[in-house]
């Protein structure tokens, strides 16, 4: 692969990066820098990048050590002094789907990072559940396991209001119950 | 990929109870919610200081090279 074509993807996965970033750090400000030093340890490993296999799941993995070994904790002071990136983002479209989102990103900030990491790559980025195991280091059943927990904690967490729109109450209480929010099985 | 072949004990154990978890209409409303977020995120417009910084260590990569054939030359 030529520096160019290199150049190339990982400008086409900057956006991915940058709401990956996010989604983890809680923090727009933080999230780009996290990008930046992704950019810089992607640029200074590219021969270690196999073409033919996940960009996109190679720079996550990047991205994703740099921000447990040194973003973790300045992100929690960063949302302590400044609130979430849920608090300022700029948000388009009608009201009703704002608030949504709003409500939905509290709810999200509020799971363990471990459970929020998987649900994003899993829900949203278009990684596999393989790619995400590697991306983790952990196996496929661990990570179901998370994504199951985060979508359980999440209805927890959102059925104070809205869930009359997606059933009886007691269903999804029941269903909470069973999954259990501590039922930390790894 | 294929060093995911064998999950522990423990992961696979773990599953069944958490599979039945959700009503699926549940499961339906958190996964479009999980998408509008994401999406608004790399949706939103990328900074500049991005490409700056990439075009940067492009220059510094093309230098290096061109010095380099110029010392294993000379």
């Amino acid at each position: 692969m030529s520096a160019a074509d290199f150049k190339d993807g990982l400008i086409a996965e900057i956006p991915n990066l940058r709401a990956f970033a996010a989604s983890l750090s809680g923090s727009m400000q933080l999230a780009d820098d996290l990008v930046q030093d992704t950019l810089l340890k992607a640029w200074g490993n590219a021969e270690k990048f196999q073409p033919g296999t996940s960009l996109r799941a190679w720079l996550f993995t990047i991205l994703r050590n740099t921000y447990y070994s040194l973003y973790r904790k300045r992100g929690r002071e960063v949302q302590d002094s400044e609130g979430t990136y849920a608090d300022r983002l700029a948000t388009h479209g009608n009201q009703e789907s704002h608030l949504d989102l709003a409500d939905f990103r509290k709810a999200l900030a509020k799971l363990p990072e471990e459970q929020r990491e998987v649900l994003i790559m899993v829900g949203a980025t278009g990684l596999s559940y393989e790619e995400t195991a590697e991306i983790c280091g952990v196996a496929i059943g661990t990570i179901k396991s998370r994504v199951n927990r985060a979508r359980a904690k999440l209805a927890e967490l959102l059925s104070i209001g809205g869930v009359d729109d997606l059933g009886p109450d007691h269903r999804i209480t029941a269903a909470v119950q069973r999954a259990g929010p501590e039922t930390v099985g790894s | 990929m294929n060093l995911m072949n064998a999950d522990p004990p423990e992961a696979a154990r773990a599953e069944p109870d958490d599979e039945m978890a959700l009503d699926p209409r549940v499961q339906e409303s958190i996964g479009r919610s999980l998408k509008a977020h994401y999406d608004e995120l790399v949706n939103a417009p990328v900074p500049d200081r991005f490409l700056v910084l990439l075009a940067q260590l492009e220059d510094t990569e093309r230098r290096l090279k061109a010095e380099g054939g110029a010392d294993e030359r000379g």
